[in-house]
């Protein structure tokens, strides 16, 4: 559960190799401008990514993100985790309908009448991708690695933090004993690896397991090649358990384009054969693949939420403070002005062009369980009105537009947002000018690895979004005291160095109760909680917006079923589901725009004028020159 | 004028005089450039648009929030340039991108020869080690690719005009300093001024007095020349992201356009106007470099 919540915050801070497309597209504004005119125009036909010489079928997915690691033990990326959710089985899965939890590696569960004792059945039909049985022991070894090396417990160790003992009784069964009661037993998302292969392993916090390929794994796919920032490949592994109804691919394979409008072109072209976005298609871009002939653009809720996060004053474990937010935000009224406004509804409609909910609660109303909205009473909503009484009430009174404190010093707060988030951008610049409406001054610091100032503290306010899963004991522990930084400026697991009494009970209290009700009434108390806290304000949930091409994949599960995603699911189903098109499927297609061809050439002629006119200048002093 | 000049008698008047002739007769060789004075008349329709930009285009349209249009219109008698992602009028955030990028450009430049001209003047006129420490630091900044030096520049600096200003400042001096110190070296051989050194001129007085005003031709030939490069490194920067984003410039929007995903959706209207606007600045400051530069260049002297 972890990696893929981690996601959010290493998938926007880890694209710095896009710079290098960057550069290359910036080499000239008209030579720009020109290629734009005539990528599409130059290439009609779309190429047939299926219909290779051996008959294989392979299904290409242009994705954005680099692998940061293939050892389950280390990745912690959507790109890698999900690769693993194709190679690995889990001990549970969960449904591509409704999200309920389903059986993986284990059929059956039970806990203990005292709760602290887990009994899972392991399956004896699943086997190793080198032949050997996949048992209880490969799970109860990766466990117990997780628990004894702290190398091992990097990406997943929150799962095994609070395990007593984990052991194989026998190949079927595994017995987890834990310290006290812990609610997300059934969801726990880690990776089992084969003994045979990871016992031999001698430093599990640097290997990577990108050395022999293929590597050994018992999910319904196998990892055949890799290279960085280029590919994946992974195979179809035909022993795998669960069999499809449908013909499957043959071969997965995830490109990498650092640009997403070169990924799109390359779906128009037929290259690849679905793109996710990173983290969505632009409206743009989805506007303009919606007329196209055998592209569908496939749009669901999506998993995260979008929020201004405030620094709340950061410490260490033992109470040291550091970092340098601004002492004003200490202040609850002032948190609660600025994000009142906040005109959520505004970012939905011009930002997101309608490819987002207005945010509310800090959990996405797709899990309906956990989802949580203000009360009437409770709710911040959009009020410039409010917004400067309640600046006034906390001593911030307005003095020539801008809003002055005690020291005589005006408000004005520094923004950290991700460079390489076009959202952060666009919204940064609608809070400036709103801000600016009740005396608040705002200086916005896109950089491309924001983690260096974050873990730092040295910010007033930050974009957030994470990603949330079915279970949300992540996305909810991050907040605890627990999870802040031994050290002062050490990457730790905490999000906004937020650690407050109230909500660490309310943490514990869900964590340990196992009745769902119950627990999901603790989760939206914390909700409320942060709500009210002004720490964590959400603006929108933002849509998964991505496109595949229809004459190369027939059909493919969206998760849920009803208006769901399908990259980056919480399980293995889109990519195991889908299913090869054949010839009769594709509609011809030639319906590539003509204006691009015009704008091309227009641009062109206007380029060799220019050029022409440069040329014979150029002559012509040269001729002066030699007088 | 030449009349005039021959009445005077005190010298300061005299210096005038002759400063006056001069710029007349620069003038009157510049005006014989026909490129020249398309750069010049160009600039200076550019120079009053972006100055007049609130007057023409209005105060408010760079607002997002108060944005009149919808998302990525079409050219339109409202719109004559069609609009970006916010609904603003991509004519006017053109108007306004010029100011930027003239500012930009200027002040880069500016910088870039200011640099370039002390070092060069002080390394031509010290030999010697001097000479060698400070040729070889240039050397260095001469085989370092500018671009990536003015990217890492303006990564760990903060995101900024004033951080894309210096970075191109203080990365493409290293041409100016060369020819600058090879002028110097050409003007410090010449016997006058050993004569002002014999009657007792010190280094400052040498610099000054005699070999900088004999640069400074050279070095305002230079300097236009630079702006068009200067202006097209902001482009550059601001279209990497490494300028502030909530500032309008040329090379932001092209920016912005592309990851609103403005190419692969052929919105032609937002990523033509910022393009062209570059070129056609960045065309006119090198036109009048030309013309600065073969009415000025030493080599073929003063032409009437």
């Amino acid at each position: 559960m972890n990696n893929e919540a981690q996601q959010d915050r290493h998938h926007r801070t880890a694209r710095p190799a896009r710079r290098g497309a960057r550069i290359l597209l910036a080499a000239g504004a008209a030579a720009f401008t020109l290629t734009a005119g005539l990528a599409t125009p130059l290439n009609p036909a779309p190429q047939q990514a299926e219909a290779k010489a051996d008959g294989k079928k392979t299904l290409t997915v242009a994705v954005a993100q680099s692998v940061d690691s293939l050892s389950p033990f280390l990745a912690q990326r959507l790109l890698s985790t999900s690769i693993l959710r194709l190679t690995n089985e889990f001990l549970t899965n969960y449904d591509p309908k409704d999200n309920h939890v389903v059986p993986g590696f284990a059929t059956e569960w039970k806990s203990s009448p005292d709760k602290l004792t887990w009994t899972y059945t392991i399956r004896s039909d699943s086997k190793w991708t080198d032949g050997q049985k996949a048992t209880a022991k490969d799970a109860a070894f990766t466990f117990n690695k997780m628990m004894t090396d702290e190398g091992a417990a990097t990406a997943n160790g929150s799962f095994v933090g609070n395990f007593k003992k984990v052991t194989a009784p026998s190949d079927t069964q595994l017995v987890i004993e834990l310290k006290k009661p812990q609610a997300t037993m059934t969801a726990l998302d880690v990776p089992i690896v084969p003994e045979h292969i990871w016992k031999d392993v001698k430093d599990y916090s640097k290997f990577n397991n990108d050395e022999k390929f293929p590597i050994v794994g018992n999910g319904p796919f196998e990892l055949t090649a890799y290279k960085t920032d280029q590919y994946v490949k992974l195979r179809a592994n035909k022993d795998f358990w669960r069999k499809s109804e449908k013909p499957q691919f043959d071969e997965i394979v995830f490109k990498t384009y650092k640009d997403q409008d070169a990924a799109v072109a390359a779906l128009r072209k037929g290259e690849v054969s679905f793109v996710a976005g990173s983290p969505a298609l632009t409206p743009a871009q989805a506007a303009s693949l919606k007329g196209e002939k055998n592209i569908k653009v496939n749009e669901g809720p999506g998993r995260r939420f979008y929020a201004i996060a405030v620094n709340p004053g950061w410490k260490t474990k033992d109470g040291k403070k550091f970092g340098d937010g601004n002492k004003a935000l200490l202040d609850k009224r002032v948190r609660q002005a600025l994000f009142r406004s906040v005109d959520t509804k505004a970012i939905v409609d011009k930002v997101f062009q309608g490819h987002a909910v207005q945010g509310e609660g800090y959990i996405p109303p797709r899990f309906s369980e956990y989802f949580w909205k203000p009360t009437d009473s409770q709710k911040l909503s959009y009020d410039t009105a409010a917004a400067g009484k309640l600046l006034d009430e906390a001593g911030y009174p307005l003095k020539d537009g801008k809003r002055v404190g005690k020291d005589g010093k005006p408000l004005d707060l520094r923004m950290l947002c991700h460079a390489t988030d076009p959202n952060d951008k666009a919204v940064g610049k609608y809070l400036k000018e709103w801000w600016g409406k009740i005396g608040v001054g705002l200086k916005l610091n896109c950089v491309d690895d924001v983690s260096v100032p974050w873990y730092a503290g040295e910010y007033d306010l930050a974009f957030d979004g994470w990603s949330v899963n079915p279970d949300p004991d992540f996305v909810l522990g991050i907040h605890t005291c627990a999870a802040l930084p031994i050290k002062a400026r050490e990457t730790a697991a905490t999000d906004n160095g937020i650690c407050d009494k109230t909500y660490d009970d309310l943490y514990n209290k869900q964590l340990a109760e196992y009745d769902p009700a119950k627990r999901a009434d603790y989760v939206k108390q914390m909700e409320s909680w942060l709500y009210d806290s002004g720490y964590m304000n959400v603006m929108a949930y933002p849509n998964a917006v991505e496109a595949y091409r229809t004459d190369q994949i027939k059909s493919i599960q969206t998760m849920p079923t009803a208006a769901g995603n399908i990259y980056g699911q919480d399980g293995y189903w889109s990519w195991w589901s889908a299913e090869p098109a054949t010839a009769s499927d594709s509609s011809d297609s030639g319906s590539s725009s003509s204006t691009g061809v015009v704008i091309g050439i227009v641009i062109a002629a206007l380029v060799v004028i220019g050029g022409g006119v440069f040329v014979m200048r150029r002559r012509r002093t040269t001729a002066d020159d030699r007088e | 004028m030449t009349t005039q000049s021959l009445k005077v008698t005190s010298p300061r008047a005299l210096a005038r005089a002759r400063k006056r002739q001069s710029a007349a007769r620069f003038w009157k060789s510049y005006r014989s450039h026909k490129g020249g004075l398309w750069g010049l008349g160009l600039l200076f329709l550019i120079a009053l648009v972006a100055i007049l930009a609130p007057v023409l285009v209005g105060e408010d349209s760079q607002s997002v929030t108060d944005a009149p249009g919808g998302p990525l219109e079409g050219p339109s008698g409202e719109f004559p340039l069609g609009t970006d992602q916010f609904g603003r009028s991509v004519l006017a955030l053109v108007v306004y991108g010029a100011r930027v990028s003239l500012t930009v450009g200027l002040l880069a430049a500016f910088l870039c020869v200011a640099i370039g001209t002390v070092i060069g003047i002080v390394a031509g006129h010290f030999r010697g080690w001097y000479s060698t420490v400070l040729m070889r630091i240039t050397d260095w900044f001469l085989v370092m690719p500018t671009l990536v030096l003015a990217i890492a520049l303006a990564t760990v600096m903060d995101r900024s005009m004033w951080t894309v200003i210096i970075a191109i400042g203080v990365t493409t001096w290293p041409t100016t300093a060369r020819l600058v110190r090879a002028q110097t070296l050409a003007v410090e051989s010449r016997p006058y001024i050993e004569r002002a050194r014999a009657l007792g001129g010190g280094h400052g007085h040498i610099m000054t007095r005699h070999v900088l005003p004999n640069v400074m031709p050279l070095v305002l030939a230079q300097t236009t020349m630079i702006i068009s490069s200067a202006i097209l490194t902001e482009a550059t920067l601001a279209f990497l992201g490494l300028s502030d984003p909530t500032i309008t410039s040329w090379g932001g929007m092209l920016q912005d356009a592309r990851e609103a995903g403005a190419v692969s959706a052929g919105d032609w209207w937002y990523l033509a106007p910022p393009g062209i606007a570059i070129a056609v600045v960045a065309l006119s400051f090198t036109l009048c470099g030309r013309a600065v530069e073969s009415v000025l260049n030493p080599k073929l002297g003063v032409r009437s």
